[in-house]
């Protein structure tokens, strides 16, 4: 895989994750107790013997950068290659704002030009999932593809007017795609990850900006199949996945790994989920606790009642207080004899005692970060 | 050629540690498990990162391989600078001759070369066997306000046990006027801690005169102290009175992990100006299923307890099964204790299994010991004191 490079673009909209991407990029999201999403993405890449990173930055992405930091996480910063943080930046050509994927990788051209990778592998941010690239690598050039989706049929995936749909034949070739449909008339959901010749990339991107195309999906891909002027096949994800792009998907994602089986899905033993580490003492139980179902990190001090909870590092929950159905990110507090049920608490929030905060479970209360009830 | 340090710390890591039996079969002491995350190397290795100390010489003899690969690039320990950095230093072949490490002085003079590389005003000497969190910093404007050749750091000790240690005597402004290996009446309560900082200039001129005299057992306590104590050279104690432990044998090395269970904690693990650092395993966060009861215990990540633990300390990827319960005991890294097992006031060294329904020591008496990797048949029981390993018989 030494001649494979990875794209991540990680400027979706996020309208719908409300307070949740106020201060960050979907990439940024804590999820799982300890990681971001972006963990996901880079240890897949980084596992599949990908050595050469790029990172699409745009909005909100201080916490993103601050937790990628050198790359030393996920061994991607040695002299050869490693991790490439691309901001966005103003110059004459660039106005420093994408309005998509083919525009941002329009003003990171040199990027694409400096690197030795004869292919790409680009991605999304905002889909949970951990594949084996070197697999699908192998696949796109076995096939002899000019393009490889990554699609999924996980009914979970698929939305009314959102998504990118495809109609696959039996030779794995892309005959038909739908963008944003009404309703899905195709159930493999691409992925928004897919396996390119360095060169079409640049070319089939440059051709696009110039025409005042802004979607990879519908100005490049939907053309490139409907003209027949490239070779686009599939490729099918048989692993578990998910699609932050709400707060009902993003609370979803957490409750759901609390399975055993769909956790050990996207935790593979052979294919580990690097992180930043924050090097916290392990989790304290104190005597008279009662925690089920329920993923704690290291660091946690938990005194109280805590059920079907995603608990990250360093959370306190004191004696008498009870949370439960929630997820409390970083240095979050549950202090004495407070209820909480279906709530996110973001990053420091606290919750003081005796106060009760019960959200419906189809629509979890989100406390932003550092907001003290 | 290097940049000159103000101090290079020297960290003696190779000692079998015997008194700790099959724990210390295939590993050396410093790389023993400790509280849930660590181990025992870490607390000196970050208490140097915290002190701003960025050189350190890992000395190893005793079974290096685990050690070697944990150290690694020092990256955990922010170690991994390219002025300075940790160097982990084996005995290795001369022109004239090849030998191990005969003492600890010995130790560090076969190792002079690498000091001198950094030209240091002063070298610290430490060992790998105590869990504690100190300053060297402060020691080390200790040892230059005092225009001292040598400071050891000492902490009280109980009167009645003083004549276990090896006390120092000092005037009323800290000088050190005799030192007693062992004393039958101890003047002193202040035992030291084999942490030493010397200048390096004196520690020089005391390790060569000490490698010329063939009937000494070049130790810094037996030799090099009292050398310098004869010679009126300025020696001071420097008092510490925070936690400090000796994990040399098992049930100090089981109590040492007991005392993070206490409220408050006697260390401050969760002190964020004063991190222990350790090597990460990278693993999943911990689970707590349905039907499972924790109380009073540390749980790492990679855990996945079913069933019942109680006042006691899971290390990572640890899986306690439904019907299983965990109690007093420390249960080390990758061990897998199966459905309806009892253990209790106990060490599980990594990667063992504890088979269903087995016994592990007793409520009362002294802990138990399963060896690295050893898989206990189902249904057996391990009477408290007794250590198994794969030449066990039931």
């Amino acid at each position: 895989m030494k001649d494979v490079m990875g794209i991540i673009y990680t400027g979706e909209g996020d309208a719908q994750l409300r307070e949740l991407t106020m201060y960050r990029a979907i990439a940024a999201l804590p999820v799982a107790s300890r990681y971001r999403i972006i963990d996901f993405l880079v240890s897949s890449m980084v596992n599949g013997g990908i050595k050469n990173v790029g990172v699409i930055m745009q909005k909100n992405y201080h916490s993103l950068m601050d937790h990628l930091g050198s790359g030393k996480e996920w061994d991607l910063h040695g002299k050869i290659d490693g991790l490439h943080i691309l901001p966005p930046f103003l110059t004459r050509e660039n106005v420093g704002l994408y309005p998509g994927v083919l525009d941002a990788l329009r003003s990171n051209t040199n990027y694409l030009i400096r690197s030795k990778q004869e292919t790409i592998i680009l991605s999304n941010s905002k889909i949970i999932y951990n594949a084996k690239m070197d697999e699908l690598v192998r696949f796109h050039r076995d096939s002899g593809a000019d393009l490889t989706l990554l699609y999924t049929t996980d009914e979970n995936m698929m939305k009314d007017e959102s998504g990118t749909y495809l109609s696959i034949d039996d030779n794995h070739t892309v005959k038909d795609l739908e963008v944003d449909p009404t309703h899905p008339s195709y159930s493999n959901v691409y992925m928004q990850v897919m396996v390119i010749r360095r060169e079409l990339l640049r070319e089939l991107v440059d051709k696009a900006v110039a025409h005042g195309l802004h979607s990879m999906d519908r100005d490049v891909i939907q053309r490139l199949v409907q003209d027949g002027t490239a070779k686009v096949n599939a490729y099918e994800y048989k692993g578990m996945c998910w699609n932050i792009d709400s707060v009902q998907s993003y609370f979803k994602f957490n409750m759901d790994i609390l399975d055993n089986s769909k956790r050990k899905g996207i935790f593979r033993e052979d294919m580990p989920v690097y992180t930043k580490v924050r090097d916290e003492m392990p989790a304290y139980y104190g005597n008279n606790c009662s925690v089920v179902n329920s993923l704690v990190a290291d660091g946690c001090q938990i005194e109280g009642v805590v059920e079907n909870s995603v608990l990250f590092r360093g959370v306190k929950i004191s004696p008498n207080a009870h949370v439960k159905n929630c997820i409390i990110m970083q240095d979050g507090q549950v202090h004495e004899g407070a209820y909480i049920e279906n709530c996110i608490l973001d990053k420091q929030a606290v919750i003081k005692r005796n106060a009760r905060l019960i959200g419906p479970q189809a629509y979890p209360i989100v406390i932003a970060k550092d907001v003290v009830i | 050629m290097l940049r000159k340090k103000t101090c290079v710390a020297m960290l003696l890591a190779g000692g079998q540690g015997s008194r700790l039996g099959i724990l210390t079969q295939n590993v050396a002491k410093p790389a023993v498990p400790y509280g849930g995350k660590y181990r025992i190397i870490d607390f000196p290795l970050s208490n140097c990162t915290n002190s701003g100390i960025d050189t350190v010489g890992v000395l190893t003899q005793y079974q290096p391989l685990e050690l070697n690969a944990y150290i690694g690039s020092g990256a955990p320990w922010d170690l991994d600078i390219s002025n300075g950095g940790v160097f982990v230093l084996p005995p290795y072949q001369k022109v004239k001759s090849s030998e191990w490490y005969r003492g600890t002085a010995n130790a560090i003079y076969q190792n002079m070369a690498f000091i001198e590389q950094y030209n240091p005003d002063y070298v610290l000497i430490l060992s790998g066997d105590h869990i504690y969190k100190m300053d060297y910093n402060a020691m080390l404007n200790f040892h230059v306000r005092h225009g001292a050749d040598a400071t050891i750091a000492v902490r009280p000790v109980p009167w009645e046990e003083a004549s276990r240690f090896g006390i120092m005597n000092t005037d009323s402004e800290d000088r050190i006027v005799e030192f007693e290996e062992k004393p039958k009446n101890p003047k002193s309560n202040k035992a030291s801690m084999g942490v030493y900082i010397f200048t390096w200039e004196k520690l020089r001129h005391y390790l060569t005169e000490d490698e010329n005299d063939k009937k000494s057992s070049n130790d810094f306590g037996k030799n090099i102290i009292p050398n310098m104590l004869n010679d009126k050279q300025v020696l001071v104690a420097y008092n510490f009175n925070g936690y400090w432990k000796d994990v040399g044998t098992i049930e100090s090395l089981w109590e040492a992990n007991m005392d993070l269970l206490q409220n408050p904690m006697p260390i401050d693990m969760h002190d964020k100006k004063w991190r222990i650092f350790a090597r990460n395993p990278g693993m999943a966060p911990h689970y707590i299923a349905k039907g499972a009861t924790v109380s009073d215990s540390l749980i790492t990540e990679g855990c996945e307890v079913y069933g019942n633990v109680n006042h006691s300390i899971l290390f990572a990827g640890v899986i306690v099964e439904e019907g299983a319960s965990v109690e007093s005991a420390v249960v080390m890294p990758g061990s897998f204790i199966r459905r309806g097992a009892v253990v209790r006031r106990c060490i599980i060294a990594e990667n063992a299994v504890i088979g269903p329904g087995a016994i592990v020591g007793e409520e009362e008496g002294k802990i138990a010991v399963i060896g690295h990797g050893v898989t206990l048949p189902a249904g057996v029981s391990v009477p408290a004191g007794d250590q198994v390993d794969e030449n066990y018989t039931f």
